[in-house]
């Protein structure tokens, strides 16, 4: 069963490459001497191996005295801690050029979100809550129809990768500003298909529009160190 | 980044989880009992298929101890204690189903599963309709997406 996650972790990997591929033909990432694909893929990893351990805690299984239980990520990982995890590994593997570095990634990353959402047809797991729109679909043996909330989760971060993409592309906005604009779709995005996913306990609703603050902080204060002068890169 | 390694390892060290609580071992059961228990439960039942010496099974356990506890007045929760030892399986209940609303009831060659169609392998976990209509089977560990997914099939599907 660890296969189809692996299957939705490859389409995620795919995505991501494809999106950093055609930015480097556009010449999008050329503040960035890191290398955006290894430092996203080892931030993501490291991310998620955080966001199982956390969820472990908090589900009171010790990782010190089960550590096999790490590898069963299927079992539950912490959206937040793995989340926060990815964040601060990126952070530390990009500390020399952080802005750049985030600036470059972000519509890769977004394009990696909706890879790992369209995975959901190989996971079987592509359905959310009840819905009679002629589009929902049923389960197999159900004649209950449902959103397909993870393929509108992959619409929805595909639509923001290319419009950020092509505006880096076309429009070249100051530094931080993509960067700031993804994590503001981001949080968006999780925020507006949360109420379609099944869930025993609710998703990190208040985590997604923290998000969305921080998001809106960092385009507030990139285009105000802009306007005066200064770079908030510090260079 | 030894210094590192080693507030992590206190870190995780004082997050560990308390002492298990004492618990009774499940009691035997046959096929025809849980079919009966199965058919006649006036709410859907959950069947999951666990055994304390299975990795994946200890996994899954706080997750299903959640769902009892949210859903446990919509669905009728059985546990199905195979090819274990009475001590081995009182202790994985009292480590994590302490005080769960889940049935435990024990099959000691393990034979029951795959008499309801399942397989020898652990965990599984059964979804019926209310009467005894199988809805799904999932084979392996069950997220929480799957599991709240099946719960709203068999509750309103």
């Amino acid at each position: 069963m660890e296969f189809t996650l692996l299957a939705a972790a490859a389409f995620a990997v795919a995505a991501l490459y494809g999106m950093l591929y055609w930015e480097a033909r556009h010449g999008n990432a050329d503040r960035c001497a890191g290398n955006l694909f290894e430092t996203a893929v080892t931030s993501a990893a490291l991310g998620i191996f955080i966001g199982r351990i956390v969820a472990m805690l908090l589900d009171g299984v010790s990782p010190i005295t089960h550590p096999a239980d790490i590898l069963l990520v299927r079992a539950g990982v912490s959206t937040v801690g793995a989340t926060l995890g990815a964040l601060a590994v990126f952070a530390w593997l990009s500390r020399r050029e952080l802005i750049p570095m985030a600036d470059g990634i972000s519509a890769a990353a977004l394009a990696g979100l909706a890879g790992w959402h369209a995975g959901c047809v190989a996971r079987d797991a592509c359905l959310g809550t009840a819905s009679d729109l002629p589009w929902a679909l049923a389960q197999e043996g159900s004649s209950l129809t449902r959103h397909p909330v993870a393929l509108y989760a992959a619409a929805l971060f595909a639509a923001a990768a290319v419009a950020i993409a092509l505006w880096k592309a076309y429009r070249r906005p100051g530094f931080g500003i993509p960067a700031s604009t993804a994590l503001i779709a981001a949080g968006t995005i999780r925020l507006l298909v949360e109420p379609m996913q099944p869930s025993l306990s609710g998703g990190p609703v208040w985590f997604y529009a923290l998000g969305v603050v921080v998001g809106v902080a960092g385009l507030v204060t990139f285009r105000l160190s802009r306007f005066s002068g200064g770079d908030a890169t510090g260079r | 980044m030894p210094r590192a390694i080693v507030i992590l390892g206190l870190v995780l060290a004082a997050c560990s989880p308390t002492a298990a609580v004492d618990a009774d071992p499940p009691p035997p059961t046959t096929a025809e009992e849980v079919a009966s228990i199965i058919e006649a439960s006036e709410v859907p039942v959950i069947v999951n298929v666990w055994a304390s010496w299975c990795v994946p099974c200890r996994s899954e356990a706080p997750l299903l101890s959640r769902a009892a506890d949210r859903h446990g007045n919509e669905v009728l929760m059985l546990g199905l204690n195979v090819r274990d030892t009475p001590n081995g399986a009182a202790r994985f209940i009292g480590e994590f189903f302490p005080d769960a609303a889940i049935v435990h009831l024990a099959d000691s060659n393990g034979g029951i599963p795959i008499d309801l169609g399942g397989s020898r392998g652990v965990p599984l976990t059964f979804f019926y309709r209310q009467g005894g209509e199988l809805s799904f089977l999932h084979y392996g560990v069950i997220d929480e997406r799957t599991l709240a997914l099946q719960i709203d099939e068999i509750v309103n599907g």
